[in-house]
């Protein structure tokens, strides 16, 4: 929605300014989350053997994952990037209309991740887990809660963007560019809990013992 | 949305009838004045803005660098507390290179960079209004913990319930600029309130909100230069044509997107160990406090080069100019600025040869280390080959820039001793060290940078520095810089470990620390006469041509000052050197009336930004005060973020704006003459 | 104008470079902490690759700094020069730049080879050094205490080099020295001539470094980190070691010092330090002390061998008053003027040592028990902290609400008991 970059002459590249500018900031973002996630993966190779709950007893984090329910929100956030893609298309076409329902969608879809991950976490923090009492939950929940965060980020700014298009003032190219600008950072925003749900979740089921090799007793929840 | 607002191109944006924005708000609109700098979009206005606080900042560390040296001028000294040393160091450094270097370069990326390009602003030009401000908030929220510090060192706070609960009162940051974990995170297990025993106090929370905002403001403007950079070259402006201190500006913000992301999260991680009882550097419950350090370095040697290359740059502009021949090897000058940034992110490792890496890490950051010596030199020879052939003019820049190239390669000798890991093992964290990264900081990249202000000074104020002021002002601070850190290659080497507060008489220290001090003092009073010399011309200096140097690149070819629209009619290059080409060459630049009857498209000012990044000051001073557990101290980091999310939401409502302006028919005529023989005066 | 610069700056550049050579005396080189003066193998390699790369960046310097200066004088615009510039793009010279480049690797080659081999040889005790450091080879414990267990004996000497702030704790787990055992030695590492040590390095709150300058480069002790290093001191003396890393208010008082043993003499010491403190005279000053020692709570954390066994934070005091300083070696104990003496007739300062004089141990004593409390000088200004920030403030130290209110009160003449029965403490 940010019209900085008011009608200016052709760039000398072709690409606009709001779109290579939103590229590079996901260029940076990428260093934000790779740093995140290193440290929780050196931090799971480090200490391969989960945390120790309140009452002293070592827990092992696949006990605490639901990955059904962590499976069913990413699958979530994924159609939330498909509805994306129809909203930008939409608004390419000039389709107001349209590309409200898809957003209506996409902010619907986001906040049933968000959701989840509340859920999630209340229940990992009932189970035991804290930021405060391992590692392990200081990694999982700042690099988890950050994701989270950035979906917030991008349901504001649909949010703001869906109100705002009933002003009139949200179409023609500029307005395309904007819609197509916030669809870049909510796709980038979807890539990145790909590989975190993979780097965070599926790993532990690698294997009959884990990849971190932890020795893994058989599951008797 | 409505940058056709008005239709009729006017002569001062004063002939228009206030301008309202989308939101029904008069847009601010004055062209002086207090109002005019607060919400100017000017690229060339945010620029000396930055400038003037980066200066105000060199000459605060400044003053904090002669206290430190008047501490160790004789041994065994109680000048200052240990405390306070402490504190004195850290702020120094941190204040040097965030507030001082940092700033002082994006002041030259700021005015040059569209310049230099051709183009009439930056691509963003609020978003970069909003890096200024955020850069000037964090800056202040920074050095508010020396006011902090001083009302408890005056006793103003005993009265109060929080102050007397406080186990730790520093209250300006006493970590070092590195601030390495567990020192400056936490140690055992959390407490009820969520807080895990710590080794400083709030000073450490000051300083991580601080860099955080700060990081913020430097990963904005980075964003804005690359854009600006790539898409908003003047016709024929190649990018193998491109200005060599643009490509290092595009170089030095290319480091800043990819080397700030790591020391955000490293800061998120801290600030969770000490206010929330998170585990990252806590050793207790199994943190890794080196983890600390890899983050750290992962930013902070890239950090190193973002400092760097801009003062390159700058003297790739100088020496060209005054040896009246063209940059020697530019592909070569590029491409190796190029490797300098890229090998600049896998060298972290050699901050860390005594942190027990082990043998093949090691080895391998050694050999990494030396191997960054090639590009390096690469670029100190070819700006001899640049001088060699020509003919050279002696004038304030040129001195300060050959000052750089020779500072800087003593910088660069010692660093080559630092590669040697083993060597390394005796030298690292005594004052070899400060020793070496003073060369590279103060004697290469402070040189480098004055130099560019002597040089670009005419443009910016259309006013002529003194030149015997400057040679004297460069000639105090070279002797000054010499005296205060040659002698530490010796101290360190005699044993002398860095960031201590006093040292006993008998280890053979004595006498050098004396001089040290001596030398800085100095070294003070050069950069204090060259910075009055400056200021004073800004307002009163000798008037001059617009192109006093017989200069290169576009930005010489525009009137000085440059009128705010930069260029009446854009400019379409044909070679490198343009300005050069055109004024003693065959290729001229030829203008096209992109404009025409339409007039020339102008943005609006905007109090959006400043009031966006003024969220930033509460947020600042919120966090600090929750640590200190001051009542209700959360309420102001809600107030902050809120003022964030207005600010943000109403810029972006409120439209660029945008007016037309009537270019005068004196200026759309491009100056072509060739200047008459440029003296150093 | 540039010549006058010249002749300027020469001006100045002329006593300069007289003050430099003055400071390469030999006097210059071994001051106390110097890294130049290497008296073991592994200093010395560290020496000879730091020379090597003097040496190249000597000959760089020359090369480089010479063509410059040629350069700039060469083709300085004289007067009546045309100075137009010449219009041409600047490609540079291929040849000349791959020459360049290639001469830059090949230079660095130079240094890169010695400085991996002194890496490797610098990480850990080299195998050749085994046999002759291992403690059957030069190791004979004293006359009556038990022989070394077999498998021990096959080892090198390892050291556990303990951080806290302010001060190094030294463990000899091989020789029954630790903490646990009650027999730490804090602040003065001790070591036989002649053979490998390995040393462990350990903290236990934030991050020190470990650095006897002229016998090894710097090791960092990282909490939850385990890193070691091996050192040899090739020359009986006493040396002057730093924490280099960091650390605190007090980071500038973390000195240690280390003393060098002939393997003979490092035995007769250990078995000294499992001495305990002879008892104190019934109804002296020393006695007095000794009760103040309890009640005032230095008890809590401080070990005095056959006095008070509870402490276990603090540094052990039961050969407190052999030790040549005090506080971190921050104070020292030792008759200064005659020790300045010493060190000018044999210039390399660590070879040799006074010994600790009582008087100015005494008044040590007093300093910094008195400023680590609460107490005021003759002027009744309060005493100023010798270490700020030391847990010797504290002696409620465990209970962190309150630290800020907790210091200890003494009387001059409480002060003066203690120091009594501290010097008892041989």
């Amino acid at each position: 929605m940010s019209q900085d970059a008011a009608p200016h002459a052709p760039t000398s590249t072709g690409i606009d300014h709001k779109k290579l500018i939103m590229w590079l900031f996901l260029a940076s973002d990428c260093m934000f989350f790779g740093t995140l996630i290193s440290t929780h993966l050196l931090y799971r190779k480090l200490y391969p053997t989960g945390f120790t709950d309140a009452a002293g007893h070592q827990q092992f984090i696949q006990h605490l994952f639901n990955i059904e329910l962590t499976s069913f929100s990413t699958f979530i956030l994924l159609m939330s990037s498909f509805l994306m893609a129809l909203a930008v298309s939409a608004m390419h076409k000039g389709e107001l209309k349209s590309f409200r329902r898809n957003v209506l969608g996409v902010i619907f879809f986001g906040l049933i991740f968000l959701g989840c991950q509340v859920y999630e976490f209340t229940h990992f923090f009932h189970e035991g887990l804290t930021i405060q009492n391992s590692v392990l939950g200081s990694t999982f929940y700042v690099l988890t809660g950050t994701h989270g965060t950035h979906v917030a980020i991008g349901i504001l700014w649909l949010v703001l963007m869906y109100f705002y298009s009933f002003t009139g003032k949200l179409g023609g190219h500029v307005g395309a560019l904007d819609v197509e600008v916030a669809g870049l950072y909510w796709h980038f925003v979807d890539i990145v809990w790909i590989i975190i749900f993979t780097a965070v979740y599926l790993v532990e089921y690698l294997g009959p013992s884990g990849i971190w090799g932890d020795g893994l007793p058989a599951v008797t929840k | 949305m409505s940058h056709d607002t008005h239709h009729a191109p006017v002569a001062s944006k004063l002939d228009l009838a206030p301008e309202r924005s989308d939101l029904g708000f008069y847009r601010p609109d004055r062209t002086t004045g207090l109002f005019d700098w607060l919400t100017t979009v000017d690229h060339k206005k945010i620029g000396v803005l930055y400038g003037a606080f980066a200066m105000l900042y060199f000459l605060i560390g400044g003053v904090e660098a002669l206290a430190i040296r008047t501490q160790l001028a004789r041994p065994d000294q109680t000048i200052v507390t240990a405390r306070m040393y402490n504190q004195l160091f850290t702020m120094h450094g941190t204040t040097m290179i965030f507030l001082g270097v940092m700033p002082l370069s994006a002041a030259f990326f700021n005015f040059l960079v569209p310049l230099q390009i051709g183009a009439r602003d930056v691509a963003f030009p609020r978003l970069n209004a909003f890096s200024l401000w955020a850069f000037v908030f964090g800056a202040f929220v920074l050095n508010a913990s020396w006011l902090f510090e001083f009302a408890h060192l005056a006793g103003w706070f005993d009265g109060f319930a929080w102050y007397q609960a406080l186990v730790y009162t520093d209250f300006a940051p006493a970590n070092g600029w590195f601030s390495y974990a567990p020192l400056s995170g936490t140690f055992g297990q959390a407490n009820a309130a969520l807080q895990s025993p710590r080794f400083t106090g709030v000073g450490t929370d000051f300083w991580i909100i601080g860099i955080q905002i700060l990081g913020i403001a430097s990963l904005a403007a980075s964003f804005n230069f690359i854009c600006t950079i790539i898409n908003m070259r003047a016709k024929g402006m190649t990018m193998m044509r491109l200005p060599v201190f643009t490509w290092m500006t595009l170089f030095t913000s290319f480091l800043i997107i990819l080397a700030f992301p790591a020391i955000t999260v490293a800061l998120i991680e801290l600030m969770f160990d000490r206010q929330f009882g998170a585990n990252f550097f806590n050793p207790s419950a199994g943190g890794q406090p080196v983890l600390w350090q890899h983050l750290f370095w992962i930013f902070g040697h890239p950090e190193v080069y973002i400092l760097v290359l801009p003062a390159m740059g700058i003297v790739s502009e100088i020496l060209p100019t005054f040896s009246g021949k063209a940059l020697f090897g530019y592909p070569i000058i590029v491409f190796s600025g190029a490797v300098i940034g890229f090998l600049g992110f896998a060298v972290w490792s050699h901050h860390m040869f005594t942190t027990g890496l082990g043998p093949v890490p090691t080895a391998a950051f050694a050999l990494l280390t030396m191997a960054i010596a090639v590009p390096t030199g690469v670029k100190i020879f070819n700006w001899m080959g640049t001088i060699w052939g020509g003919r050279v003019r002696f004038t304030p820049p040129m001195v300060l820039a050959l000052g750089f190239i020779w500072m800087f390669m003593c910088g660069g000798f010692s660093g080559v001793m630092h590669s040697s890991a083993p060597a390394d093992s005796q030298q690292q964290d005594s004052y070899f060290v400060i020793a070496h990264f003073h060369y590279v900081l103060l004697g290469g990249v402070l040189l480098g940078l004055m130099g560019g202000l002597y040089f670009w000074f005419p443009k910016i104020f259309g006013r002529m520095p003194n030149a015997t002021v400057a040679y004297v002002a460069s000639g105090l601070v070279i002797l000054g810089f010499n005296l205060a850190f040659g002698p530490m290659h010796y101290l360190g080497l005699a044993g002398q470990p860095r960031r201590t507060h006093t040292y006993h008489a008998g280890n053979g220290w004595e006498d050098w620390n004396l001089i040290a001090t001596i030398g800085a003092f100095i070294l003070g009073i050069g950069v204090f006469t060259a910075f009055a010399n400056l200021v004073w011309t800004a307002f009163k200096g000798k008037p001059c041509s617009s192109d006093p140097w017989d200069g290169r690149t576009l930005e010489w070819s525009l009137p000085s000052p440059v009128p705010e629209y930069n260029f009446a009619q854009s400019p379409v290059v044909a070679t490198r050197d343009a300005f050069t080409e055109h004024k003693h060459g065959a290729k001229r630049i030829s203008y096209e009336a992109d404009g025409g009857e339409a007039g020339i498209h102008m943005p609006s000012q905007s109090w959006m930004p400043m009031l966006a990044a003024a969220g930033f000051l509460f947020i600042g001073f919120g966090m600090p005060m929750m640590s200190m557990g001051v009542p209700h101290a959360g309420w102001l980091v809600i107030t902050g973020l809120l003022v964030l999310i207005a600010g943000i939401w109403l810029w972006a409502v409120e439209g660029p704006g945008g007016y037309m302006l009537k270019t005068p028919s004196v200026a759309s005529a491009p100056v072509a003459t060739p200047s008459v023989a440029p003296s150093a005066h | 104008m540039f010549s006058r610069i010249i002749s300027r700056v020469g001006l100045f550049a002329v006593p300069l470079l007289a003050l430099v050579l003055a400071g390469c005396s030999k006097a210059a080189l071994t001051v106390r902490q110097s890294t130049l003066d290497p008296k073991g193998p592994v200093a010395q390699v560290q020496y000879d690759v730091f020379m090597d790369t003097v040496w190249l960046v000597l000959v760089l310097f020359f090369l480089v700094g010479g063509l410059l200066v040629y350069a700039v004088i060469r083709f300085r615009a004289r007067p009546g020069d045309d100075t137009t510039p010449i219009v041409e793009e600047g490609h540079g010279n291929p040849l000349v730049e791959v020459g360049l480049i290639t001469a830059s690797i090949g230079s660095l080659v130079f240094i890169a080879i010695p400085t991996l081999s002194a890496i490797w040889y610098t990480d850990d005790v080299p195998v050749e050094a085994v046999p002759k450091s291992k403690l059957a080879a030069w190791y004979a414990p004293a006359a009556g205490a038990p022989a070394l267990d077999n498998a021990v004996a096959e080892q090198v000497l390892e050291i556990d080099v303990i951080g806290k702030q302010w001060w190094f704790r030294f463990e000899y787990p091989q020789l029954g020295l630790t903490n646990d055992a009650k027999h730490s030695v804090p602040n003065e590492l001790v070591i036989p001539k002649g053979v490998a040590v390995r040393i462990n390095l350990r903290s236990e709150d934030v991050i020190h470094s470990f650095w006897i300058p002229k016998i090894a480069g710097k090791v960092d002790l990282m909490p939850g980190r385990k890193n070691h290093l091996w050192i040899q001191a090739d020359q009986v003396g006493h040396y002057y070691g730093q924490c280099a890393e960091f650390c605190g208010d007090s980071h500038a008082y973390m000195l240690f010092r280390c003393e060098v043993l002939e393997p003979a003499e490092f035995a007769k010491w250990v078995a000294a330090q499992k001495q305990d403190a002879a008892p104190v005279a019934a109804g002296s000053k020393a006695e007095q002390g000794k009760n103040l020692f309890a009640v005032k709570s230095c008890v809590m954390c401080h070990n005095v061998g056959g006095h008070f066994g509870a402490g276990a934070f603090g540094p052990d005091l039961t050969h407190l008053a052999s030790r040549k300083s005090l506080a971190g070696a921050w104070l020292d104990n030792r008759d200064l003027k005659a020790q300045r003496a010493l060190e000018q007739t044999s210039p390399l300062g660590t070879e040799s040592s006074v010994e600790v004089d009582r008087a100015t141990l005494k008044a040590n004593l007093i300093k910094w028990i008195g400023s680590s409390g609460v107490s005021h000088d003759a002027n009744g200004k309060p005493t100023k902290d010798v270490k700020p920030g030391n847990r010797m403030h504290y002696y409620k130290m465990f209970n962190v609400a309150g630290l800020r209110e907790t210091k200890q009160e003494f009387t001059a003449e409480e002060l003066d008991c203690l120091a009594e029965y501290l010097l008892t403490l041989k």
